[in-house]
């Protein structure tokens, strides 16, 4: 069958142009979003729960309809094309398995519909439940299986289809912390072994960029930014991105050719601008050192003192302003410090981002 | 094994206890036993007798009532058109319930669902009776319906609407299609809407993933909804009493008859204990049937 071929056609790429979604024909859900995922890619949609992630998504599949817009998956337009039709995989945050099925049934599911031989049906389930290790688990309904297990299920039957594009909606939102890292570690390997082009949609900044190629930060329907997770972490482009993607020093001021003045006149370490705007400069918890004294940017006292493993995290309170966020690694020379205690802190220029507000 | 099961007593298992909220179930079954089990009894008991041992001391056990329903068809048509009735009515509950009953449990708008609920319920809070007379006054031969097709030229004289089965299978349906949806609906309504979504992602059109998913997993509820719309409709009395006149005769009927105007409580106990037997055997019958198809899961 032609579906087939389709299916083995291999990994497409995903292009959303101006792609818009109302609720009521008032509550702007997505707006106006512009995306290219490659083929073979691992794309993020991340952002907080309202942000239109899950829509855009639901899009894609065909779930929810384009009020504006063109999608086009592997050069084809999909926008108007029925959900049955779009040969994508899908795996839900509640994995959506069949409970009146085994798990034989429900990963085969999609193979009887595009109506396979027997014979090639069960060669096929066999093959995609080794893959995710399920093998022995065959008759077993998914009531009797483990979050995990359900989740490899869900898994399998997404990829066993062969799928020009697989869309996961925060697949691993329901499991435990360790359990998730693993699964993370598998879904990762699994999409670069089968070359899946892959779009994943967390509210989790620590699982998009740990997984992803490349990550699309939305907030409020619109996309903030797209890069690289180094470049989504260490070049945020605007205050939202820097703010939802782990913690961040931020200080309002202005940016001139000297460098940067806070509000209230200090200067502070930053690269060199052109011409005077007023700016945000963003500083990583991290990248903030303590000092000694004399070449310090702030003084202030230390209010808590959180110990988490491999580093120890320092809200500094100097005067007048947000408590200052320091991350230091414990390395086994470093003394502790106390709370209460006077330090000085500083960082290098070339370690902050100014942007517009 | 054996013996080390003998020497090494296992831990007693600590009493199970019956809930406490339990004995809340208590006036629910004295109203079970005071009202079903001892009058069912009763009525049993007096199936089996000679005549009223209230008033006649000298009655013996007996089974002419069995025999004399045996001996004579028109009980036995009786009885087949009592359970004919109950599956028609059934049936077209179900075909029309069903529909409804998915778009209710399946509407997002809170009013558009209310306004449902209200369309379904509005009738249930019109008396039977008041119900099957506006059936009359529109399937009699002088009817609307007639009146209107005759007026038309469309048929030479009034179609006969009523007092048959037909129109008894239609008053019966315009009864009891609420408690078919309303018991649909419950069920619709818990299956996750994704299990659908999954479905169709997978490859399956609309009606395929409703075939595949979501018509198995609402089977409880179709099962409940049937049998509930079963059981009231062979007990049912008033309706094939008005709409079906003369030409039907369901087993309640009779044995109202058999009380009311002949006064033998014997033989309409036996009308009594066979419509109940039969009518858990197509409850036991059509239970396994379903059971089979939702793939062996245990159901009712």
């Amino acid at each position: 069958m032609d579906q087939t071929a389709a299916g083995q056609a291999g990994a497409a790429s995903i292009h959303l142009d101006g792609v818009s979604k109302t609720y009521d024909g008032r509550v702007l859900a997505v707006d106006d979003v512009t995306l290219h995922v490659n083929p073979g890619e691992f794309f993020s949609l991340l952002g907080p729960s309202g942000c239109g992630k899950t829509t855009t998504l639901r899009m894609i599949a065909g779930f929810e309809t384009v009020d504006r817009g063109r999608i086009h998956v592997g050069g084809q337009d999909i926008t108007d094309m029925p959900v049955h039709k779009r040969e994508m995989g899908m795996v839900f945050q509640s994995y959506a398995l069949f409970p009146h099925r085994t798990v034989t049934e429900n990963v085969a599911f999609g193979l009887r519909m595009r109506g396979l031989a027997r014979a090639e049906i069960a060669e096929r389930v066999r093959a995609a439940l080794e893959l995710v290790a399920l093998t022995g688990f065959e008759d077993r309904r998914p009531g009797q299986l483990s979050g995990g297990q359900q989740q490899r299920v869900a898994l399998a039957r997404a990829i066993v289809i062969r799928p020009r594009v697989l869309l996961c909606d925060e697949p691993l939102g329901a499991l435990d912390r360790k359990l998730r890292q693993q699964m993370q570690f598998e879904l990762k390997q699994l999409q670069k072994e089968l070359g899946l082009t892959l779009v994943f949609v967390t509210h989790d900044q620590d699982e998009a960029l740990a997984m992803s190629d490349r990550i699309a930060v939305m907030n409020a329907g619109r996309i903030d930014q797209i890069g690289t997770p180094g470049e989504i972490y260490e070049r945020p482009q605007t205050r939202f991105v820097a703010d939802f993607i782990g913690e961040i020093n931020l200080f309002d001021g202005e940016a001139h050719e000297g460098g940067f003045h806070l509000d209230g006149g200090r200067q502070l370490p930053a690269p060199v601008s052109s011409g005077r705007r007023r700016r945000v400069l963003a500083v990583r918890p991290e990248k903030v050192m303590f000092v000694e004294e004399g070449g310090s940017v702030f003084s202030g006292q230390i209010e808590s003192v959180n110990f988490l493993g491999g580093y120890t995290l320092y809200r500094v309170v100097a005067t007048g302003r947000r408590p200052i966020l320091v991350k230091e690694t414990n390395l086994s020379e470093r003394r502790a410090r106390a709370p209460g205690e006077l330090v000085h802190l500083s960082w290098n220029p070339q370690d902050v981002v100014l942007f517009d507000h | 094994m054996a013996e080390a099961v003998a020497t090494t007593p296992l831990p007693r298992p600590r009493h199970v206890g019956m809930s406490p909220i339990a004995w809340l179930a208590a006036p629910a079954l004295l109203l079970f036993v005071i009202f079903f089990v001892l009058p069912f009894g009763t009525m049993a008991l007096f199936s089996f007798l000679s005549g009223n041992p209230v008033a006649n001391p000298n009655v013996t056990f007996t089974l002419r009532h069995y025999e004399r329903f045996l001996s004579d068809s028109l009980y036995f048509e009786s009885l087949v058109a009592t359970l004919r009735i109950g599956f028609v009515t059934t049936l077209v509950s179900l075909l029309i319930g069903y529909p409804l009953a998915h778009w209710m449990a399946r509407m997002h708008s809170r009013v558009g669902h209310a306004m449902l609920l209200m369309a379904v319920i509005a009738p249930m809070l019109t008396g039977i009776v008041v119900r099957t007379f506006a059936w009359m006054t529109l399937l009699q031969d002088s009817g609307v319906i007639n009146t209107t097709l005759v007026s038309l030229g469309w048929t030479d004289g009034p179609v006969r609407l009523m007092y048959n089965e037909f129109g008894t299978v239609v008053a019966l349906v315009h009864i009891y299609v609420p408690y078919m949806v309303l018991t649909l609906t419950g069920v619709i309504g818990r299956i996750d809407e994704r299990l659908e979504q999954a479905a169709r992602n997978l490859g399956a059109n609309r009606f395929r993933a409703f075939i595949e998913v979501t018509l198995p997993l609402s089977l409880p509820g179709i099962l409940a909804g049937s049998l509930l719309v079963f059981a009231l409709s062979i007990s049912a009395y008033v309706t094939p009493f008005l709409m079906g006149g003369t030409d039907v005769l369901t087993l309640p009927m009779l044995i109202y008859q058999q009380v009311g105007s002949s006064f033998n409580l014997g033989f309409a106990g036996a009308l009594g204990v066979i419509l109940l037997a039969v009518s858990l055997l197509v409850v036991f019958a059509y239970n396994h049937v379903l059971g089979r198809f939702a793939g062996g899961e245990k159901m009712a």
